[in-house]
């Protein structure tokens, strides 16, 4: 099987820095954006399979990149990062169809079991 | 019927008692019982002058609501055949157009073969077909993001702790319920066999159920959270509130499109139905038990595997 490839969204510089060489580290290929624009720019050129997502970023908004992605790439699966969970975001991000949420400090072996059922999530809806 | 009837004497009777007064006031002021009847006539008769106005005005106001119900169910019929019918629209189209786009390319490679002949604007035509072949393209395009919009809908069957999924939901809604007074009380059955289900899916039903619960009552509270597995390999989740619970009239309408009691802003009235619809999808049922000023519990049975094949 190939490599998971996840495109990691959040503006803390160290936390997306810390979480992208821990994914890599497990076996995974992670990469990282600062925002929701730089993510977007990067879906354009290379093909991903789960976005892990922070929701409150400045600019654009982990729901509004959310909606873009799932509009753009539906097949991508979204997992959301919320900071203090909140109920109304967390019920937003899933009728927009985001597929699960962790709530931070994320805990690397949930992440990457979630991370791990959205990817087969997409493999069972693409064949 | 029987509703406009019970309609009608609500907004009747506080106008009854005046009238009646007014009746009765103007029979003995025809008889000349002095001024005592002179003032039943005319408080009888502002009072239920009031009363009719107050009467036609909420008549008015129940048909334009009925009115404005009935175009939004046909509205949620419509989004959801809608689905159905641009995953049928984009299937048929996609043969025809798979055809065009092949003739096309064979038109292309004859005419780029063939020895220029006098009279035949080759560049011209090799031109119009190369753009029939872009089109086609486009047209493609069009209909493969139609099949993914309607593929979107569909489940993915996936392997699924219920558990470990329902406690997720209920620690995001356990954040915004902490130090308000609302108690939650979890009741899970372990071990629980996993099934096969949608997650996203079960997700939203969870959190849209968890959510109104916790909407639902005012001030101090309880929310009990119970997973059972029935003998067959079923599945129940259900979510109980000590809350306001659910006037009886309103029960039939609950899963419907719309309806909503919740104040003005507050919801779209769409949470409930999304929740039947994505249940049903599931090949589970959903119901609800609820009494008025006790509270409400909603049930959500799902089957270990779907039935049809996915």
């Amino acid at each position: 099987m190939d490599l998971v490839r996840i495109l990691v969204v959040d503006d803390e510089e160290d936390f997306l820095e810390t979480l992208v060489n821990r994914l890599n580290r497990r076996g995974m290929s992670a990469q990282g954006a600062l925002s929701g624009r730089e993510a977007l720019k990067m879906m354009e050129e290379k093909e991903f399979d789960v976005v892990v997502l922070d929701v409150r970023m400045p600019g654009m908004d982990g729901l509004e990149v959310l909606r873009e992605v799932k509009n753009r790439w539906p097949f991508v699966e979204v997992i959301l990062l919320t900071g203090h969970g909140s109920v109304e975001s967390g019920i937003e991000g899933m009728r927009l169809g985001a597929f699960d949420y962790v709530m931070k400090p994320a805990d690397l072996e949930v992440l990457i079991e979630k991370i791990q059922q959205a990817r087969e999530r997409k493999i069972l809806r693409e064949s | 019927m029987l509703k406009s009837t019970i309609e009608l004497a609500r907004y009747g009777i506080p106008w009854l008692g005046p009238a009646m007064a007014f009746l009765g006031g103007l029979a003995l002021l025809a008889e000349g019982k002095g001024q005592w009847p002179a003032i039943a006539v005319i408080f009888g008769s502002v009072l239920s002058a009031g009363g009719i106005y107050s009467l036609l005005r909420s008549l008015r106001k129940g048909e334009k609501e009925r009115a404005l119900l009935d175009v939004r169910m046909l509205q949620s019929h419509k989004l959801a055949s809608l689905g159905e019918l641009t995953a049928g629209i984009a299937h048929e189209i996609n043969n025809p157009l798979a055809i065009i786009g092949r003739e096309a390319e064979w038109l292309e490679h004859l005419l780029s073969t063939m020895p220029p002949a006098e009279g035949v604007p080759r560049k011209e035509l090799l031109e119009s077909v190369r753009e029939v072949g872009v089109q086609v393209n486009r047209c493609r395009e069009i209909t493969q993001n139609l099949l993914s919009f309607a593929r979107k809908m569909e489940p993915i069957f996936q392997k699924v702790d219920v558990n470990r999924l329902v406690e997720d939901m209920v620690k995001l809604v356990e954040t915004e319920t902490q130090g308000k007074g609302i108690e939650i009380v979890r009741d899970y059955q372990q071990p629980m066999e996993p099934i096969m289900t949608d997650p996203p899916g079960l997700r939203q039903v969870m959190l849209n159920l968890l959510n109104n619960a916790r909407q639902a009552i005012e001030g101090r509270g309880q929310i009990t959270i119970r997973t059972r597995a029935l003998e067959d390999g079923r599945v129940q989740i259900a979510v109980e509130d000590t809350g306001c619970g659910i006037p009886r009239e309103h029960l039939p309408r609950i899963f419907d499109p719309f309806f909503t009691t919740k104040a003005h802003g507050k919801g779209t009235g769409l949470g409930l139905s999304i929740c039947h619809g994505i249940v049903d999808r599931l090949g589970g049922r959903i119901w609800v038990r609820s009494e008025p000023g006790l509270g409400s519990t909603f049930v959500v049975e799902l089957p270990a595997t779907p039935k049809r094949a996915s």
